[in-house]
């Protein structure tokens, strides 16, 4: 019997750093799976971030370059005007987008620079230790909020996906998540799509993909699953945002 | 031979197209813009990419990606955009990236005074990243100085795969002086060395522990993974102690090892003086003034003008001030670069004579002091 699911070329062997029920794997995979389907392995450029996905070029079979904190988009920027035939995506998580890279990726919207953006969003810092995101829940615990996150202190988390498609150049902005086989499904169709329109070289793409982190939330993985499904999707709720016309 | 009637920051856009520079990217910025000004003019005819960033952090950015797509790159700012260019500058001393930093120093601190003058930045550019790890600085005089010296620039950056910085200052930027760019001599121009696309690639392996590591682009043929962490030759991250030891020595070594072979300078020896002058930049020609003047006044001095700042050019320093019982370092600040010539010359007397205050230091104010 020949074989009948296999691990994307555009994967390595290495096994992952992520923690037991974090979605980094499955958003790999995706992008993975989407680069092969595609067949644009051999011109395929990842902007690393710093954060959890700060070793994603360990796991992934195509070039990369690391940024430095938040300045993915201004890296991707470079790479994509010089060499506008390669396929170019940022990899980022919450802290390193919507925080201190907030302005390197509103303005590469903008600019509608062609390059993809994988944006993920588990509501937390975690790699430095579970410190409050701008995308952290009201109140939520986190290490620098360990009461909650106080709304009348910092604000309402930002919706990302929203802010964006507020813009006016066209863009593909869309929010998945990939916590069960279902929203999995959908998350791929996005990110190919995301992919797709820059291959096409019509706009830059984000997708925004709702995720879990179950050692710095302090939860179960499956208890990470359930709260990610009714607390985080009732605010960052799945969609298409923007679809260039 | 033709005169051109041009300021310095158009001089460096000359010299950078004169280099192959292919990107640009800066953000506005008082005495800097016109580097952009003219970049404009001169880069997309020829094909090149000409960009404005939201921020000096993004700006800078965009050039370290374009560099690792294999182009040479070039930014332009003044003293406050150092300030926000320091960790991606730091981003580039690790990552070995090739990049040309025209520093066109105001007055500061801060904000300070857009259109006055200073060479305040002189230790900044050296210490102001993490790590302390060295670049190059290089002091231009004049106009023609703009133009070959960031030819100069480019070479090293490309030969070394280092930040370089331009250390140029509004009043040579902004005024216009009359040259004949024919008559300058330019290096020949060098592009960063391709590693062997036969062989597998390891991006920070080096033949010795001097030297900087071959290149391939990002998107080329070969697999490239690059990393700012602190690596293996491999490119990996790596938490071996000779590993890391060996990294940070030879990235402070491929500089320090070769500021020989890149030490520019002039220099007006007066075999009778007993005290030399040394003072580089826009001070470096009143200097000239100061020092002719006094030779005609029958009190004969000698004068030293680096080019090349940072690494510092030890032995130039050492050798040209053996036989002075006095050098004076006249610079543009509270006194900078007098630290490294006191440090050299423990024996002698080292005096110094700065000025902050807006205003060019007069050769009168140096020939007082000599």
């Amino acid at each position: 019997m020949g074989k009948t699911f296999k691990k994307p070329e555009a994967l390595s062997d290495a096994h992952t750093h992520y923690c037991p029920g974090c979605t980094h794997g499955v958003i790999h995979r995706l992008v993975a799976e989407t680069i092969d389907e595609l067949g644009i392995r051999g011109r395929t450029v990842g902007i690393a971030p710093v954060g959890c996905a700060v070793l994603a070029y360990n796991y992934f079979n195509c070039d990369f370059q690391e940024a430095a904190h938040g300045r993915a988009p201004a890296m991707a920027t470079g790479i994509k005007r010089v060499r506008p035939d390669l396929m170019v995506f940022t990899y980022q998580g919450d802290g390193d987008l919507a925080s201190i890279g907030m302005g390197e990726i509103i303005h590469a919207a903008n600019r509608g620079e062609k390059f993809t953006t994988i944006f993920v969003n588990n509501a937390i810092y975690g790699m430095t230790g579970g410190q409050m995101a701008p995308t952290t829940m009201p109140d939520q615990r986190t290490s620098t909020s360990p009461f909650g996150r106080k709304v009348e202190e910092v604000g309402m988390p930002i919706k990302m996906a929203e802010l964006l498609a507020a813009l006016q150049t066209p863009a593909y902005i869309s929010r998945q998540t990939v916590i069960k086989p279902k929203y999995i499904t959908k998350a791929k169709k996005a990110i190919k799509q995301a992919f797709t329109y820059q291959l096409e070289n019509k706009c830059f793409s984000l997708v925004e993909v709702v995720s879990t982190c179950p050692t710095n939330w302090g939860m179960t993985p499956v208890q990470a699953v359930e709260w990610t499904e009714k607390t985080l999707l009732a605010y960052y709720q799945p969609g298409d945002y923007k679809v260039p016309a | 031979m033709a005169l051109n009637f041009i300021e310095g920051n158009e001089a460096v856009a000359l010299g950078a197209m004169a280099a192959g520079c292919r990107f640009f990217a800066g953000y506005p910025i008082t005495p800097a813009t016109t580097v952009y000004n003219a970049m404009l003019k001169y880069l997309p005819p020829e094909g090149g990419v000409c960009l404005q960033g939201e921020d000096e952090i993004a700006s800078i950015g965009y050039c370290l990606g374009a560099s690792m797509a294999g182009h040479k790159v070039l930014t332009a700012t003044s003293g406050p955009g150092i300030s926000l260019y320091s960790e991606q500058i730091s981003f580039a001393i690790g990552s070995e990236i090739p990049l040309v930093i025209v520093n066109v120093q105001r007055l500061g601190p801060s904000t300070g005074s857009a259109t006055k003058g200073a060479d305040g930045d002189i230790q900044f550019m050296r210490w102001g990243s993490s790590s302390g790890l060295p670049v190059i600085v290089l002091a231009p005089v004049d106009v023609a100085d703009c133009y070959r010296l960031t030819v100069h620039a480019f070479n090293l950056a490309e030969q070394f795969r280092c930040p370089v910085f331009l250390a140029s200052n509004k009043e040579i930027a902004m005024t216009r002086e009359s040259v004949d760019l024919d008559a300058v001599e330019l290096p020949v121009t060098v592009t960063r060395k391709t590693a062997d696309r036969g062989k597998p690639f390891l991006p920070f392996a080096t033949p010795g522990d001097d030297t900087a590591p071959d290149f391939l682009p990002i998107g080329d043929q070969t697999l490239v993974r690059q990393t700012s962490s602190t690596h293996g030759v491999n490119g990996y991250i790596t938490v071996d102690p000779e590993e890391i030891n060996a990294f940070q020595h030879r990235l402070e070594k491929k500089l320090t090892a070769h500021v020989d072979e890149f030490t520019f300078f002039d220099q007006d020896l007066d075999p009778q003086a007993r005290t030399l002058v040394v003072a580089y930049g826009v001070t470096a020609r009143a200097a000239r003034v100061a020092v002719a003047a006094s030779r005609a006044a029958g009190k004969p001095v000698s004068l030293l003008i680096p080019k090349t700042l940072w690494p510092v050019p030890e032995r130039l320093i050492v050798d040209t001030a053996a036989p002075y019982d006095r050098v004076v370092v006249v610079e543009m600040n509270m006194g900078q670069y007098v630290r490294e010539v006191q440090r050299l010359l423990p024996g002698k007397t080292v005096d110094f004579f700065g000025q902050m205050n807006g205003n060019l230091i007069k050769p009168e104010q140096i020939r007082e002091v000599i």
